[in-house]
């Protein structure tokens, strides 16, 4: 066990340290589920891509600087440190961007990445639909081979950022007639095609932060497929990988909270109870905690491992700690705590905003009831 | 930076484990719990290189980091050990004054440790009873170690380590029992009211080995954190386990009480709760250490 970082990694830490403190905004920017917050949000990915700042870890044709993912845990622990604006891209670089480079054709690499990169096209995800939540393989939203296109026609929702994004990655039932994982398809579709309708809706904070989007026989040229036809839940299955084993929210995300938490915790200390302050410990623990199990993770990643059911696991620790952590918040904040804006709201109601972020993130990502189904059966071996 | 153990040290530590698992059979603990003869695992330890991990080569030992320790005490743990091998491998032994370090491993390669603890215990004071009927205990005098801070530092990180290998045998025996189990026609292994109790566990131990190894090599406050999540871990373990065992798990026959009352011991030793609750307490609450991102493993 070797837990130093070289001198190259410090050197990095430094750079990065050096570039965010001369280029983040000096004020927080707005929700990027506004339309206005969303452009700011957009215009901060293209100053991150122009420093190549964007996606340290990818390889440099893509924009990226090639380099390792303890190098990308130092730029994200710098990242939040310095309270950088969250990333509107992270469905694309962190979702979909690994299942391209593992399942794509070089031409769609070429594509996909740099534009993903330079926050010119913002993707969102498609994946849940009514009648397909929790049971995802019951998708029913078809795309029919009609010459060199797919026509899709369906319906997708929970659709993160798609009010303004670009484009959507979609699982849809590509072969006629087939059940469950079977027939199942990735497809990249630009969310301005012909056919295709948008309803926003409002999250708890009233912000359009999700979508559901109509298909109403949208023609999705044929080199769109991502990964094989008919073999898209391994696909997906890839995608959901990253998203609740490793790249979606790294440790720092967490730590920069609890950092937050204590600096709260101590300007009220002489109006609270005598369990708040064992909770403030706990949710700062959970963090380190986290951290520590994410770095084992990332050497076993660089090490040729490849992330599997285990994530599950991860996913609930995550989500399980934020929630905590901001309900510990909102007990600190007594009756300031409903207060959304203004002088008198603490943080600028920040942690309501947190809290009630925190209460999402059981549910996406597949529920942690699902996580607890997925870890019992493939991790611990109890019968279906 | 790479935060796994190398292919030789867990070679060791699987070695160890597979030792472990073969001899200290729940059978035996039973016999020894009965004050029946069972085989004498001493010399064996000794002649495995398992006493003098943490011993210098030049005395003849692996010399192998605290971490490493930490990996075979929790194999040591999931065996459940009865002897109290990981305390005197992992904290008597380093710490013996130099002349005295060959001591017990020379001893213990000769013929056998234990006349060597009797004696350290019987100077000692008098016995004590525990719950679990393997340990040995006896009421210490105070102590005036020089060392007591590295002392105590490996008793945490061994005693969380042996902790999670307990939780991590619990689990292990409670998905073997909701298997075997029926009722409404079904293994109870297949309600997710059982299922997920389960993977809360195995969540949690998932979340706590990383700190503790994290704990052994860097020390301060992640060995508070470390011991904590530990505790936690495995009181959780242990009210799981016992419930998905339901009447069973209640009774002296099925096995899992000398696992569950080995965990139970363990969480007030090194260090319970409270003293690493305050120590956190000083370190987070009142000091002025850097606690956000980037601090971890700097």
């Amino acid at each position: 066990m070797d837990i130093n970082y070289t001198s190259a990694q410090k050197q990095f830490r430094a750079e990065v340290r050096e570039w965010l403190a001369t280029h983040v905004p000096k004020t927080r920017l707005p929700s990027f589920d506004t339309a206005e917050g969303f452009e700011l949000h957009r215009d901060w990915e293209r100053i991150l891509a122009k420093d190549k700042w964007g996606n340290v870890n990818w390889p440099e044709q893509y924009s990226g600087r090639g380099l390792d993912l303890i190098s990308w845990l130092i730029f994200e622990e710098e990242y939040y440190r310095a309270d950088a604006p969250l990333r509107v891209s992270q469905n694309g670089i962190f979702l979909l961007a690994p299942t391209i480079m593992e399942y794509g054709t070089e031409a769609q690499k070429a594509r996909f990445l740099p534009p993903m990169a330079s926050g010119d096209e913002i993707w969102a995800q498609a994946w849940s639909e009514p009648g397909a939540g929790s049971d995802m393989a019951a998708i029913r939203t078809k795309a029919v081979r009609d010459g060199d296109h797919y026509v899709v026609t369906g319906q997708k929702t929970w659709s993160s950022r798609a009010v303004f994004a670009d484009w959507c990655f979609a699982l849809v039932r590509t072969e006629e007639g087939s059940e469950r994982h079977k027939g199942l398809s990735k497809l990249l579709i630009p969310l301005d095609s012909e056919g295709l309708t948008r309803r926003p809706i409002a999250q708890l904070d009233g912000d359009p932060g999700f979508a559901e989007l109509f298909f109403d026989e949208v023609r999705v040229p044929a080199e769109n497929l991502l990964g094989p036809e008919h073999g898209g839940w391994g696909v997906a299955m890839a995608t959901a990988g990253f998203e609740r084993g490793l790249l979606l929210r790294s440790p720092a995300r967490f730590q920069a909270a609890a950092e937050r938490l204590v600096k709260l915790y101590k300007e009220h200390k002489h109006r609270l109870s005598s369990g708040v302050g064992e909770q403030v410990i706990q949710a700062w623990m959970n963090t380190e905690r986290f951290c520590a199990a994410t770095y084992q993770l990332v050497s076993r990643v660089q090490a040729g491992a490849s992330i599997s059911s285990e994530s599950s696991a991860n996913k609930l620790f995550w989500s399980e700690m934020d929630r905590h952590l901001h309900r510990t918040a909102m007990t600190i904040m007594g009756a300031q705590a409903e207060l959304e804006e203004g002088l008198d709201a603490i943080d600028n109601g920040r942690w309501l905003d947190g809290y009630m972020f925190s209460l999402a993130g059981p549910i996406y990502a597949g529920t942690n009831e699902i996580q607890r189904n997925i870890l019992a059966e493939r991790v611990l071996g109890l019968p279906r | 930076m790479d935060f796994r153990f190398t292919q030789d040290q867990q070679d060791l530590i699987d070695a160890a484990k597979s030792f472990f698992d073969g001899e200290n059979t729940p059978e035996r603990m039973r016999k020894m719990a009965a004050g029946e003869q069972v085989t004498n695992l001493w010399p064996q330890f000794a002649q495995l290189g398992l006493l003098g991990i943490m011993v210098p080569e030049s005395a003849g030992g692996l010399a192998q980091q605290l971490v490493v320790m930490a990996g075979v005490a929790e194999a040591a743990g999931y065996a459940g050990v009865s002897e109290p091998y990981v305390e005197i491998a992992g904290i008597t032994v380093p710490h013996a004054k130099e002349g005295e370090l060959s001591g017990p491993i020379q001893r213990a390669v000769l013929s056998d440790l234990r006349p060597y603890i009797d004696a350290l215990l019987a100077e000692n004071g008098e016995a004590l009873n525990s719950i679990d009927p393997l340990r040995n205990l006896v009421k210490a005098k105070d102590g005036n170690d020089k060392n007591v801070d590295s002392v105590n530092f490996h008793g945490a990180v061994l005693t969380a380590a042996q902790l999670i290998g307990l939780s991590q045998r619990m689990v292990d025996m409670s998905v073997d029992y909701a298997k075997d189990r029926h009722q409404f026609g079904k293994p109870i292994g297949s309600f997710q009211a059982v299922k997920h109790q389960l993977a809360n566990v195995y969540t949690q131990i998932e979340f706590t080995r990383p700190i503790i190894h994290l704990a052994a090599i860097k020390g301060g406050a992640a060995v508070h954190n470390a011991k904590v999540a530990a505790i936690d871990t495995a009181m959780l373990a242990a009210e799981t386990a016992i419930q998905v065992h339901g009447g069973m798990g209640y009774t002296y026959e099925v096995d899992l009480h000398l696992f569950m009352k080995r965990a139970w011991a363990l969480c007030g030793e090194w260090g319970d709760r409270n003293y690493h609750m305050k120590r956190l307490e000083d370190y987070v609450l009142n000091g002025d250490a850097e606690l956000g991102p980037g601090q971890s493993f700097a």
